[in-house]
């Protein structure tokens, strides 16, 4: 009876092995690399040259700005959107599986793909949504060439997958809560709100937590529908820093740059990480 | 057991070969095979069109070529990455005439000068040869050259009653001209914009090849001398005349907004387009039986002695890491002054680099009225993009530019950020 005896006391080492080698190949060292080929000169020295150079362009500040708008705007509202479809679909129905598989198919289709089919949907010509609207007197949207539209449609093509994502994280969370405790509530005649911010919410503070700095950290590195749907514009407007990265890199050719941008990045997505946990700590003392 | 140890000797030998598989260059027996990468992925595209050449070449050599065609934008991405990282896994990569400088002074390209006689130069006109040589080293060869001309759709010229009034070399259209009669085209075919129509744009909207030509049509130019600056380059008054102006045309519903350089030639291909200035390949890509025309392309009123056309096109060159460094100049020296090169230039229909081919047209009495306006255009008006190493700041900036232009952002802002966001981006190069 009972759990598998271990006699050597090196096999979980070995066991996990593999999995630290591949993190320490694949993440751990291009991370070193970064942050130090940002500080390196061409001739192989130590320098800050690169970051002077890069806090000195203008597009380097405009892409934090629009970052950081984005982020404020997108982490919020997909916690709570996420959130909310999560208790949509925590309710007992029959055929609720149904809509859990509806609402999470969105996440199911690649990012790549999905952003290709809002890019047409959103379409100044000839996208449906522009149609819909013109069905109520609309004159054509510039989602995706208008500096007014184009971050809200870049959260929106993000949110249309992402909130899918996070919903399902949520409903493990809300599955995870005792029945009893709610049926105690009801008894004590608490009622929906009161239960939400008193039982529901603080019992999900762990799910919460990994979803938020998860959330933060996709949400910061957000790439691709920047790169397939708007280049980084209309005028700069949706120049996320990761797509500052790729064009410092692959249009650019300068390596050290791109290298300074993402150890910036790094640094931010650390300290708003840290901040959200000590943050959440605090509450719970 | 013996079958556990059977399974495992296969595996093993599966990895090994796996191991020891050799890349597409590799040598098999005696034939070689060479990996082209390329632009114009499609059946219309070059990957449609080369095959014939490749079959020719193979027949000719015994050398076989494998292609591989990506989008125009995808593939500066991809020779970036590729030959950044010293990647040997192609042989001949297709250079867009505007970074060979950045790739040979990157060390990218193969130095050509050791497979290229000074027979073999001479055969190309020195422009096409110059601009494939990089401080004094040739690094690429001229597949052809390009130039501009005013196509327009007859079919919808007709339909609306319209007719385009005489002109030649020295009587052109203008800009304002064409205009508007694409004004008057679209108010008579489809007043309430429910067709579609588009009445005049260009084949590669917002991408600084084809979008220049406006401000140089005014005296403007390209880049500063030392090819690292555009200030008092660009925000000046032809600039900010030109963009203006097709501003004007944008927000006049004339020219369209929403389509990128790789779907706007669609709309005039299908008939849904009236004026399109374009490269002398137009007439080869349509897809309806409308017929079209064309003609010299125009000029703004006021500047009629300063016609600039967009000119240079695509170069081939060796990878330096290629393994096969000789088969591949030879399929570069069969498809830029070869028979490959005939193939091409008749398939293609682009103008000739080759010096021999340019005076076949010139002097041959039944050669294409198309042909003869573009050989026309290319001694005369032709006007050289920016010579830069730091090309891929400057199209990005720019073509940026254009596109918030076409957008609604204002003309002299968007210049001055695109002066100031140059700056910033070639800065730490220049160091």
């Amino acid at each position: 009876m009972g759990g598998i005896y271990i006699k050597n006391k090196w096999l979980p080492y070995l066991m996990i092995a593999p999995t630290v080698i591949l993190i320490c190949i694949f993440k751990i060292y291009p991370i070193i690399q970064s942050v130090v080929q940002g500080v390196l000169s061409s001739d192989g020295g130590l320098t800050l040259d690169n970051y002077k150079f890069l806090f000195a362009d203008k597009a380097f500040w405009n892409s934090l700005k629009v970052t950081l708008k984005f982020n404020v705007i997108i982490i919020p509202l997909q916690i709570v959107i996420a959130f909310l479809m999560a208790m949509l679909v925590n309710v007992k129905l029959r055929g609720i599986e149904i809509f859990r598989t509806i609402l999470y198919l969105p996440f199911c289709v690649s990012l790549t793909i999905s952003t290709v089919i809002w890019q047409m949907l959103l379409n100044i010509n000839n996208g449906v949504v522009n149609s819909f609207l013109g069905l109520f007197g609309v004159r054509p949207i510039g989602f995706l060439i208008d500096k007014k539209w184009a971050l809200f449609a870049i959260i929106l093509i993000s949110s249309w997958r992402g909130c899918a994502y996070w919903m399902m994280f949520f409903l493990a969370g809300l599955k995870g809560i005792d029945r009893s405790v709610y049926e105690s509530a009801k008894i004590d005649g608490s009622g929906f709100f009161s239960t939400l911010f008193r039982i529901t919410i603080p019992l999900l503070k762990n799910t919460s937590l990994f979803v938020l700095v998860a959330n933060t950290t996709a949400n910061f590195l957000l790439f691709a529908p920047v790169q397939i749907a708007t280049e980084g514009g209309p005028q700069g407007s949706t120049d996320l820093l990761m797509y500052e990265a790729y064009k410092a890199a692959f249009v650019y050719s300068n390596r050290s740059r791109q290298a300074c941008i993402v150890t910036i990045l790094l640094v931010i997505v650390i300290a708003v990480c840290v901040v959200q946990n000590v943050f959440m700590k605090e509450k719970e003392a | 057991m013996k079958l556990k140890k059977m399974m495992a000797l296969m595996m093993t030998a599966a990895m090994a070969a796996g191991v020891m598989a050799v890349p597409a260059f590799a040598e098999e027996g005696d034939s070689i095979t060479l990996k082209w990468i390329s632009q114009g992925p499609g059946e219309t595209g070059w990957e449609g069109i080369t095959p014939p050449i490749l079959e020719a070449f193979e027949k000719e050599t015994g050398i076989h070529v494998e292609a591989e065609f990506y989008s125009f934008n995808d593939l500066f991405e991809v020779i970036e990455t590729k030959c950044a990282s010293g990647n040997a896994d192609f042989d001949v990569v297709s250079v867009d005439v505007t970074y060979v400088s950045k790739y040979g002074s990157s060390g990218y390209l193969e130095p050509l000068d050791q497979y290229f006689t000074d027979e073999d130069k001479a055969k190309w006109d020195e422009a096409s040869y110059t601009a494939g040589v990089w401080d004094g080293t040739m690094y690429a060869a001229p597949e052809n050259t390009s130039t501009q001309e005013l196509w327009y759709n007859k079919t919808l010229l007709d339909e609306a009653g319209i007719t385009i009034p005489e002109n030649d070399a020295e009587n052109r259209l203008t800009y304002e001209e064409v205009a508007d009669l694409a004004k008057q085209a679209l108010e008579k075919l489809d007043p309430d914009g429910s067709r579609g129509l588009i009445g005049l744009d260009f084949q590669q909207v917002s991408r600084i090849y084809q979008m220049n030509m406006l401000p140089n049509s005014m005296g403007g130019a390209n880049i500063s001398e030392d090819g690292y600056s555009l200030d008092g380059v660009v925000n000046t008054e032809p600039w900010i005349k030109a963009m203006t102006w097709y501003q004007g045309l944008v927000n006049d519903g004339i020219a369209s907004r929403g389509y990128d350089a790789d779907q706007l030639p669609d709309m005039f291909y299908s008939g849904k387009m009236i004026f399109m200035v374009g490269g002398t390949w137009t007439s080869t890509g349509m897809t309806c039986d409308d017929e079209i025309g064309s003609t010299y392309a125009p000029c703004f009123e006021g500047y009629e002695d300063q016609v600039a056309t967009s000119t240079g096109s695509w170069y081939f060159g060796i990878n330096s890491q290629s393994a096969n460094k000789d088969a591949a100049a030879e399929f570069i020296k069969y498809f830029t002054l070869g028979a490959g090169s005939d193939m091409w230039l008749e398939i293609n229909g682009d103008v000739p680099s080759r010096l021999d081919k340019q005076e076949a047209i010139v002097n041959d009495e039944n050669a294409s009225e198309i042909m003869k306006i573009a050989a026309y255009e290319a001694a005369n008006t032709a006007y050289p993009r920016a010579v830069t190493p730091v090309f891929g700041e400057y199209s990005t900036v720019l073509d940026q530019a254009w596109e918030d232009v076409r957008n609604g952002a204002d003309v002299e802002e968007t210049l001055n950020y695109a002066v100031e966001q140059f700056a910033s981006a070639v800065a730490s190069q220049q160091q």
